[in-house]
């Protein structure tokens, strides 16, 4: 089971600051994190910082207007 | 209900991944556009400006909603994400919007040695209330997590703490308007205005701004590769155009559904200034703002009484109004807050979204506070004073930016330290 984090009801840029935390705190046995946001401009960060730190990035809808963000180490 | 059939009985993509069932609701939709065209026909009866208020106010709810254009994030995230996309977006417009507002101004003033200002473009008087109020407009924007027009139009969205922010903005802008006479003799007053066609010409003044603008893009591009690599923005992804239903679903979706590229969001906002410069004044809205604030006050018997030249200075300067509700401004004002809503609506991103701890509220109170404290005393916000200020070729914009980048940057610092 993948780690989530529920960033949903946050103001920016928070969604983004909180994932790019996790990210850094992720243990090295951790491939994987879940991200679950309501917030549409991550959409458009999380993506560059996660790339950054060595991660691939999936986005999915997971029924209006809420969006889940695999985010798993390369 | 037609819409659904048209979109063909297949499952088809939400806009970042295939095989979920959209869920559109139509009727909604249909209400929502119902009540805007009823807004409209009724400001247009009061009176022409108010209606085509009322619309320009739409598009650019609309246009901020579907390109995600914020401008603290455009300052904020040089620092905070090393990235750039809602700034290059956003020199994009200023491009566009100079361009226009150059042939414009040079049809008002055809003569720069006189000496005259065009009468409503925002060359604003440049001084020591001019830093202060961007200093503290930057710190403000990125402790609420919005500036002025980003907050507005997340009001649409569904976001309540933006709606905190907004109130506070509006009593920032009343505190600021019981500062104005001192802030007036103090620095305003003699302060100079700075247009550059006077000191380049008009031909000059274009080519010095337009150049700058493309140093500034430069600069961007060459921060963040310094800073790593970047995503690209999500690509659109297209479902099997096997039916015209499917080629006219895809259309829709990308226009609708899907978020739009920030330099195309950037440039139709800049065209939108120069439409809105034509048809009255230039974009920026927190002398309206101010004038809700000045009016209630006053009504309950402790305004901040006259205020000293705001009818020398042209722009978002403090408006006291003349106790009346209507206005063409006003319509301006809610017309971005319900075209963000409209388009929030159509993409399926309107939500009400409440931050889960109690600190966000304070943030979004005590960053509107001093973002509406700012752009009372420098005369504007991100729209006003610096989006609408570059394109009227006025010096007072780019130091405005200058300001607003180290405010951006201190308040970066702090909510760094906010968990």
């Amino acid at each position: 089971m993948a780690k989530q984090l529920d960033v949903r009801g946050e103001i920016c840029p928070y969604p983004m600051m909180k994932t790019v935390q996790a990210l850094k705190k992720m243990a090295k046995e951790e491939n994987e994190l879940v991200v679950i946001t309501d917030h549409a401009p991550a959409l458009d960060t999380i993506p560059t910082q996660a790339v950054r730190l060595g991660f691939t990035v999936e986005i999915k809808e997971t029924g209006s207007p809420e969006w889940q963000i695999t985010l798993k180490r390369k | 209900m037609q819409a659904r059939n048209l979109a063909g009985g297949f499952a088809h993509s939400f806009g970042y991944t295939t095989g979920k069932t959209e869920r559109r609701r139509y009727w909604q939709g249909l209400i929502a556009v119902l009540i805007a065209i009823g807004i409209y026909i009724f400001a247009n009866s009061n009176e022409t400006r108010m209606g085509v208020f009322w619309v320009i106010g739409l598009a650019f709810g609309a246009i901020l909603q579907r390109s995600r254009l914020c401008f603290a994030s455009a300052f904020r995230d040089v620092f905070l994400l090393g990235q750039g996309r809602n700034l290059k977006g956003i020199i994009i417009g200023l491009a566009v919007a100079t361009v226009g507002f150059a042939a414009l101004m040079a049809r008002q003033v055809p003569n720069t040695a006189l000496g005259t200002f065009p009468p409503d473009a925002h060359v604003l008087p440049l001084g020591l209330h001019t830093l202060f109020g961007a200093l503290l407009f930057g710190f403000g924007m990125v402790i609420a997590g919005g500036c002025a027009s980003g907050s507005v139009y997340r009001m649409g969205e569904g976001y309540i703490a933006s709606w905190v922010t907004f109130f506070f903005l509006i009593l920032g802008l009343l505190a600021a308007s019981f500062t104005w006479n001192w802030w007036y003799e103090f620095s305003i007053s003699d302060s100079p205005r700075i247009w550059l066609p006077h000191l380049f010409g008009h031909g000059g003044a274009l080519i010095v701004t337009l150049a700058a603008l493309a140093l500034a893009y430069v600069g961007v591009l060459w921060w963040e590769h310094r800073n790593g690599a970047i995503a690209p923005d999500q690509p659109f992804k297209s479902e099997p155009e096997t039916s015209f239903a499917a080629v006219l679903n895809n259309i829709r979706r990308r226009i609708f559904v899907h978020g739009w590229p920030i330099l195309i969001g950037g440039a139709l906002l800049g065209g939108l200034n120069v439409i809105t410069f034509v048809s009255e004044r230039p974009l920026g809205f927190t002398g309206e703002l101010s004038r809700w604030g000045i009016t209630v006050s006053t009504a309950l018997g402790g305004g901040p009484g006259t205020l000293l030249g705001v009818n020398l200075i042209p722009g978002c300067v403090l408006d006291p109004g003349d106790g009346g509700v209507l206005h063409y401004m006003l319509f301006l004002v809610i017309g971005i807050i319900y075209g963000s809503f409209l388009a929030a609506l159509f993409a399926g991103e309107f939500k009400i979204r409440v931050p889960k701890q109690n600190i966000r509220f304070v943030q979004a109170a005590a960053g509107g506070l001093i973002m509406g404290y700012g752009s009372g005393t420098a005369t504007g916000c991100t729209i006003g004073a610096f989006f609408s200020s570059i394109p009227s070729l006025g010096l007072n914009g780019w130091v405005w930016a200058v300001c607003l980048l180290g405010g951006a940057w201190a308040g970066t610092q702090v909510i760094k330290r906010i968990p």
